[in-house]
């Protein structure tokens, strides 16, 4: 890749349902990288649905400019399907922030897929983040996977979390395996850090932060707290979050009579998740489905062990090390906490920090997304007929039937070209604000010139295989 | 006097001082009608009903159909020309107070005094709606919840914006902030 590339500053639509104030790890995601490609001289703006009064434009750390676009969420955090009602404000995003490439992320985002259909027929570049699994049989799933490989059957270049989010996403939308990238999550080090003191060993504590749902696996947990706490006197149990397994958990404690060994916080907030994992010795996962679980990173960061479901990306996530791996059976996990107990003597939270530290940076993630980017940028332009040939290819019925949307689409784009001139939207001024890394200093680390010469290097040889990770 | 104008497809900004002597200036935002869009509407309107009167008269269809469409055309024109703002003006005094005025088609005046000491400061905010973004005009008014727009009706653009802004700035002592946008 030319210097003159490497140097190509893009300016970036990021769309999705899930961003702040919500919490969690797609909405992490969308800040972080955000950030730091703001820190790499990229322009980034953000458009999510409104939450609550948070309605209009509002300006982040570093000057990340949010579009909270008043559309009020329907269901789970997503905007109402409409097809065709964010297009005019999606064009006007579009023209007056001067954007070259659009960014999808999840594919539980009604506004992330309206967004890209949009783009794509306005001949915009698109990118698109798939952030977690999903099933083949179920009603709900084969009418997703429909819905996506209508997405992804004209985008640009794809991004995955993990080699198991891949390997399901090409399936899933039947994209070609070439235009899929593997870039990991990472962690913000700096607001993960294990505590001064080390926990007393007199008491072992197991950590669980999760959400209390079927997926996250709520009902193997009621299975092996009782069973771990049977074997070991001197293990306790703290868990955070909240959800409808939660009475479940609460009958557990009850039957089993754990009042004093199993404490249910309740819901946590983001700000106090570190607080919560230094406070054990061991991080519990029990997910019955995960891309990548970023609360291992998170555990990790705070020099916890992590015992976890061998499940999806989980895997891929820490050195072998690091972590405990079990199948998602109550008796194996019960064998994995036992086998983890015994580890803990030679785990070194510190050490184990320093190395996250080394291994994981929204840093180095953004680079590597903007490789991504320089590819999406080389990607021929392609007319509506082109378009409408791949869309085609999505069955006998759906095929037909996503041309006739996209067609209609076109017309939209058209009549809204007449009815408001792209030469009558007024640009909106960029935002210069003196770039600083210290605020994010596990996110944005300043490399020297040799280690920035050996990361882009190492990335472009990893990126001729596809497989940015 | 004119001091100065600006103009688009859509409005015409027009900057002039009424009364040196008092040393109050006015800033207007005009609307400018578009005959073609008149034209098309009352058009459209005539054809439905052209359509209804002959249906009733050569094919014996029921009067109703022609109250419908009468119904249907003052709803269109309605919709269409809804806008019965002509102009839209500030008038600054300088140590008294800014005065909005809303001028509509049929000559009412609506105006809305604001004492110069209780403005705080006059802001330019992009404001998103669910179909599109546009820029603004504020004033941050003291003990308000609510900033008070000064062009309630009607969207100028930035370039017309900027003028009254600049000038609000200076009637009310505010530096004009713009070190944090790119020139």
């Amino acid at each position: 890749m030319s210097d003159l590339q490497q140097n190509q500053k893009h300016s970036i639509l990021m769309v999705s349902d899930f961003f702040y104030p919500n919490f969690g790890g797609v909405e992490n995601h969308i800040y972080y990288l955000s950030q730091c490609l703001l820190n790499l001289g990229h322009k980034v703006v953000v458009v999510t649905h409104a939450y609550g009064k948070r309605s209009g434009v509002r300006y982040m750390t570093g000057g990340l400019k949010v579009y909270y676009v008043p559309w009020r969420p329907f269901f789970n955090q997503n905007t109402f399907p409409t097809l065709y009602g964010t297009l005019p404000i999606i064009r006007t995003i579009l023209i007056r922030e001067k954007i070259n490439i659009v960014h999808g992320h999840q594919t539980f985002s009604t506004l992330c897929h309206e967004a890209l259909m949009h783009a794509r027929i306005m001949g915009y570049k698109v990118v698109f983040t798939d952030h977690s699994l999903n099933g083949f049989s179920d009603a709900g799933s084969i009418h997703m996977n429909k819905v996506l490989q209508f997405t992804l059957a004209d985008v640009s270049q794809a991004i995955c979390v993990s080699h198991t989010s891949k390997e399901n996403t090409v399936l899933r939308s039947d994209l070609a395996p070439e235009k899929v990238f593997v870039i990991p999550n990472a962690v913000d080090t700096a607001m993960f850090k294990p505590a001064l003191e080390r926990p007393s060993r007199l008491d072992i504590v197991i950590v669980v932060i999760s959400r209390l749902v079927y997926r996250k696996g709520a009902d193997l947990l009621v299975e092996v707290i009782p069973e771990v706490c049977r074997l070991n006197p001197n293990v306790r149990f703290i868990i955070g979050g909240d959800g409808p397994k939660r009475v479940r958990l609460e009958e557990m404690r009850e039957k089993h009579s754990l009042q004093d060994r199993v404490d249910l916080l309740g819901a946590v907030p983001h700000t106090q998740v570190r607080s919560v994992l230094i406070s054990g010795h061991i991080f519990l996962n029990s997910s019955l489905t995960e891309a990548f679980c970023i609360a291992i990173l998170e555990a990790a960061s705070c020099g916890l062990l992590t015992v976890s479901t061998r499940v999806g990306g989980v895997p891929e996530v820490v050195p072998d090390d690091m972590i405990v791996l079990a199948e998602p059976d109550p008796s194996d996990m019960v064998r994995s906490i036992q086998k983890a107990i015994t580890m803990l003597p030679n785990i070194d939270p510190q050490v184990m920090h320093n190395r996250m530290r080394e291994l994981y940076s929204w840093h180095d993630v953004a680079k590597r997304t903007k490789i991504v980017y320089d590819r999406a940028l080389k990607c021929p332009d392609q007319n509506l007929l082109e378009s409408l040939s791949r869309y085609l290819s999505c069955g006998a019925w759906a095929g037909k039937i996503f041309c006739l949307v996209m067609i209609f689409n076109f017309l939209l784009w058209h009549l809204l070209e007449l009815w408001q001139p792209a030469d009558d939207i007024e640009e909106a001024p960029d935002v210069i604000l003196s770039r600083n890394c210290d605020g994010l200093e596990g996110c944005c680390r300043k490399h020297n010139n040799a280690e920035n010469h050996k990361n882009s290097s190492d990335t472009n040889n990893i990126h001729d295989k596809n497989n940015i990770s | 006097m004119v001091e100065f104008s600006i103009s688009n497809a859509r409005y015409t900004y027009v900057h002039d001082q009424k009364y040196p002597s008092e040393n109050a200036d006015m800033h207007h935002i005009i609307l400018r009608r578009s005959g073609s869009k008149y034209i098309f509407v009352y058009a459209s309107a005539l054809l439905v009903l052209a359509c209804a009167i002959y249906l009733y008269f050569l094919e014996e269809k029921s009067i109703s159909l022609v109250y419908y469409s009468l119904l249907f055309d003052i709803f269109l024109v309605k919709l269409l020309l809804r806008k019965p703002v002509n102009k839209e003006s500030v008038v600054i005094m300088p140590a008294f107070g800014v005065q909005l005025e809303t001028h509509y088609m049929s000559g009412k005046v609506v105006r809305c005094f604001v004492p110069i000491d209780k403005i705080l400061k006059p802001v330019l905010l992009e404001c998103v709606t669910p179909v599109t973004c546009y820029w603004t005009l504020s004033l941050i008014v003291r003990e308000e919840s609510e900033m008070v727009l000064v062009f309630k009706n009607l969207r100028p653009p930035i370039k017309m914006l900027v003028h009254v802004w600049k000038a609000l700035c200076a009637a009310t002592d505010n530096k004009e902030e713009t070190c944090t946008h790119a020139k």
